[in-house]
């Protein structure tokens, strides 16, 4: 573990050549929502500043988080996130096990001590003394406090880490905590999403190591530029929103030719992420396009909203003004009514949403 | 609880390369674990947040017990809707679900053995081996060249994945009655170039022969015979490691084996029957198996109820850490009060592969034959799921669609990679009023029940070699590892 070791010399060790180095440098740019004239610098900054250590937790989880990158995102992604946690700690994956473990988490944190980004998956459960998830015979809060106190920021990895998750949905048996709530003292970055998108994580360390400062966040602490926009804004099914084309049951006339999901529950219209550009599983699909909806899984609470199938107008706090069905039957007269209205309400959703934010 | 004798305690975890959290305590004597005691150490209380939901809402909760078996936890729980609903899947929905759930459960083999097993062989305890400078050269953790290969086969595997249901992780398409979503017939098309790919690299990869050449193996002495065949693929250099380390004395438990049966309509779409059947496997012969006798005992768990073993429909979930018998979050499932081993093994067993038969007569259940029987049933699923692709008719209906759930109650059952699954689901007055989920790691990972009576993989760790000096035994790392643990949904 040299001191001066770059990304870039990892990478290249991991078997990534420098072809698809200067790709993957690309690819961020774009997603991270910079220009071309970007991409020099990034490629400059993983080339020459010695690599920040990424150490990853796990707390009470499913492991979907880890799965989504190392099994369904971009190839070039992938390789990227490996070289970037692999040399530290992971417990998932790492080599080796038990006091073993433990000991290269207690080297690399007295080493890299206020340098290092701890990313977390999964949360706390407080109730019990934290009983509920036991890491090495200690709760995991404990583990989470200690790596926490010498690291630079913090990732809440996932909507466990980031707001709790249907672990913590009602009763919320063991009290499953988002870790903003513990860690009081650290920056923190969120990325929710049941899993998030790898791209994401890759971009967020890529722009911290390039511009030394951490990507600019909304007023939830998640990344703008992944977060700025709801999947109804870019849904492939947006127009047979605007039409007044619905799905009504799975399967049916509707189904097949690809309407919108709104009226089978859909979550589009309300939920903050990227699933819509950047897709799933290299880039092949998301949920929507399986012909199911969005259920929202990167936004606070989803868990405890109603059920999924109903659909959002019976959602308290959404503020549409006029029903799925009152847009169709202005839609079969006048189409562009049909768009108006919808502007005027998703302005009013913005609206609100940002109220209910501060 | 010190012994007569000189008894050591060792306590080995965290547990990596295993999914979740895991702690394993033994106690050593002799330089062999005399006991072992399985401690799951994560528990979140799943079931608990389902009780008062609508029962659809099932469909997006039960899945996120966990993030490997996401696919299998959601074919439970729509088998188990479907049940209550009366709705019989329409047949490509049957078909494309089937397609859904063996994209996962191949990639969890694939994971297992090239992530989780493997790097095992790659430690410099086995530095004087001949074949030590190979294994690391393929396996080494995040190094190895075929744990790089495997991890583009398996993103290019996922691609059905994504063809069928949009996403994996947590998949939304499988629903009581089929899919949400039909394909046409150039997606068709698509899906067969990707499994195209993946049987080529997997014939080059890991078995170095032809699908068909290893699903065809019949005994312990063809499968000797072929591997002499040549030094390709990585199963045979895994057979030269389990020949001369010994692995097939490895591991062994109670040979009996459970299995609920993969895949309904895995043979026709247009009835329920399963490709490989469920049943009971015990002294070389197949039982029927009788699922009203599955109970849970609580008796070394932290929860309450602990007087009886608690059939599920009956079941709860009340933690309780004041147990002073307890030791693990997992509950001890019992099948007519015996504990059972359950994972690929037991469903080649079930469907009368001669190779798993053969290894079972000669070793029973052991590190060596679990990790075989993963990969001959590696082979046969692509091999089936090409013929499945097939039999998708574009045009016809994707899924049958019933409106409510009545109250009531069902099984739904299936299995996952690492083995049996079920979802015990009852409704009343429109809401879900009791769900109970055992899982194949719960079985195999039970810590011990009312009468004492070890849990398999504890039974299994029983006389595993711990060497001089050893804290974390390398025999109980394999051991462990050969049943492919899921610690999330073990415990959920």
């Amino acid at each position: 573990m040299a001191v001066l070791e770059t990304f870039y010399d990892v990478m290249r060790r991991q078997g990534i050549s420098r072809r698809s180095f200067v790709k993957y440098c690309s690819l961020t740019a774009a997603a991270l929502g910079l220009g071309p004239e970007f991409v020099p610098q990034i490629a400059e900054a993983m080339e020459t500043k010695p690599r920040t250590p990424v150490l990853w937790l796990h707390g009470l989880e499913c492991t979907c988080c880890s799965e989504s990158f190392i099994r369904a995102a971009h190839p070039l992604v992938k390789d990227v996130i490996l070289s970037m946690i692999s040399l530290d700690y992971d417990d998932t994956l790492m080599a080796s096990a038990g006091h073993q473990a433990e000991a290269i988490l207690d080297e690399v944190m007295e080493k890299y001590h206020g340098n290092y980004i701890l990313a977390v998956e999964g949360n706390p459960p407080l109730n019990e003394d934290g009983m509920y998830c036991i890491i090495g015979g200690k709760p995991f809060v404990d583990q989470l406090r200690r790596v926490a106190s010498g690291a630079k920021a913090v990732i809440s990895w996932g909507s466990c880490a980031s707001y709790g998750c249907v672990q913590a949905a009602r009763p919320n048996p063991t009290q499953a905590t988002p870790v903003h709530k513990v860690i009081l003292d650290k920056p923190i970055i969120k990325v929710p999403g049941c899993p998030p998108i790898a791209e994401v994580m890759t971009g967020v360390i890529t722009y911290m190591q390039t511009f030394d400062r951490l990507p600019e966040l909304d007023r939830q602490g998640r990344p703008k530029m992944f977060y700025s926009q709801r999947i109804h804004d870019k849904c492939y099914r947006r127009p047979h929103f605007d039409a007044g084309q619905y799905v009504e049951a799975f399967d049916d006339e509707g189904a097949r030719k690809g309407y919108c999901l709104y009226k089978v529950g859909c979550k589009g219209p309300t939920t903050y992420n990227a699933c819509s550009t950047v897709r799933w599983n290299d880039g092949v699909s998301f949920p929507i396009q399986s012909g199911h909806g969005c259920i929202g899984c990167s936004e606070d609470g989803f868990w405890d909203k109603g059920s999924w199938y109903a659909r959002l107008q019976d959602v308290s706090g959404f503020g549409i003004e006029a029903s799925a069905d009152k847009v169709g039957m202005a839609a079969a007269g006048v189409v562009g009514a049909g768009l108006a209205a919808h502007a005027a309400v998703s302005a009013l959703t913005r609206a609100r949403y940002k109220g209910d934010d501060v | 609880m010190k012994q007569a004798e000189e008894s050591t305690r060792l306590v080995v975890g965290p547990f990596n390369r295993v999914e979740g959290d895991l702690e394993v305590r033994l106690d050593v004597v002799e330089a062999r674990v005399r006991a072992a005691f399985v401690n799951a150490t994560l528990f979140r209380g799943i079931e608990r947040i389902l009780e008062g939901r609508t029962p659809m809402d099932a469909l997006v909760i039960a899945p996120r017990i966990c993030g490997i078996c996401s696919v299998s936890q959601s074919h439970a729980a729509a088998l188990a809707l479907a049940g209550l609903m009366g709705v019989e899947p329409a047949a490509n929905g049957r078909v494309a679900t089937n397609l859904i759930l063996a994209t996962e459960n191949l990639a969890d083999h694939l994971t297992h053995f090239h992530l989780f097993f493997m790097p095992d062989f790659a430690r410099p305890d086995y530095a004087a081996y001949p074949w030590h400078d190979h294994v690391v050269r393929r396996f080494a953790a995040l190094r190895g060249t075929a744990a790089r290969s495997i991890l583009q086969t398996r993103a290019l595997l996922l691609h059905i994945m994504g063809i069928l249901a949009g996403r994996w992780p947590h998949t939304l398409a499988i629903q009581p009655g089929g899919v949400s979503r039909g394909v046409e017939a150039q997606e068709c098309m698509r899906m067969l170039t990707v499994l195209s790919g993946v049987r080529a690299a997997l014939e080059e990869g890991l078995f170095g022969a032809p699908l068909e050449e290893v699903a065809a193996l019949t005994d312990v002495e063809d499968l000797e015979r072929w591997r002499s065949t040549g030094p390709e693929g990585d199963l045979r250099l895994f057979l030269r490691i389990a020949h001369d380390l010994e692995l097939a004395q490895s591991g062994r438990s109670y040979d009996r084996f459970l299995s609920y049966g993969a895949y309904p309509g895995g043979l026709s779409a247009d009835d329920g029957q399963r490709l490989w059947p469920a049943g009971v496997f015990a002294q070389g012969r197949v039982g029927a198996l009788d699922i009203a006798t599955v109970a849970e005992d609580h008796a070394t768990s932290y929860m309450t109820d602990r007087a009886r073993p608690n059939a599920p429909f009956d079941g709860s979930t009340v933690p309780d850490l004041n147990n002073r018998q307890g030791y693990s979050w997992c509950k001890a499932p019992r099948l007519s009060g015996q504990p059972c081993e359950t994972g690929a093994l037991a469903r080649q067993l079930m469907a009368g592969h001669p190779l798993a038969r053969a290894m079972v007569a000669q070793g029973g259940g052991n590190v060596m034959s679990r990790v075989v029987a993963r990969l001959v049933e590696s082979a046969r699923l692509v091999m089936t799921m090409e013929g499945w692709v097939r039999m998708l008719v574009p045009g016809q209906p994707w899924c049958n669609v019933a409106d409510g759930v009545p109250d009531g109650r069902a099984i739904g059952m299936t299995e996952a990679a690492r083995g049996a699954l079920g979802h015990w689901v009852q409704v009343e007055n429109g809401r879900i009023a009791r769900y109970q989920i055992v899982a194949p790691t719960t079985w195999n990972f039970s810590p011990r029940d009312g009468a004492g009576i070890p849990g398999p993989l504890e039974h299994a760790l029983e006389g595993a070699v711990v060497r001089e000096g050893e804290r974390t035994p390398l025999s109980v790392q394999h051991i462990v590892r050969s049943f492919d643990p899921c610690m999330a949904c073990t415990v959920h």
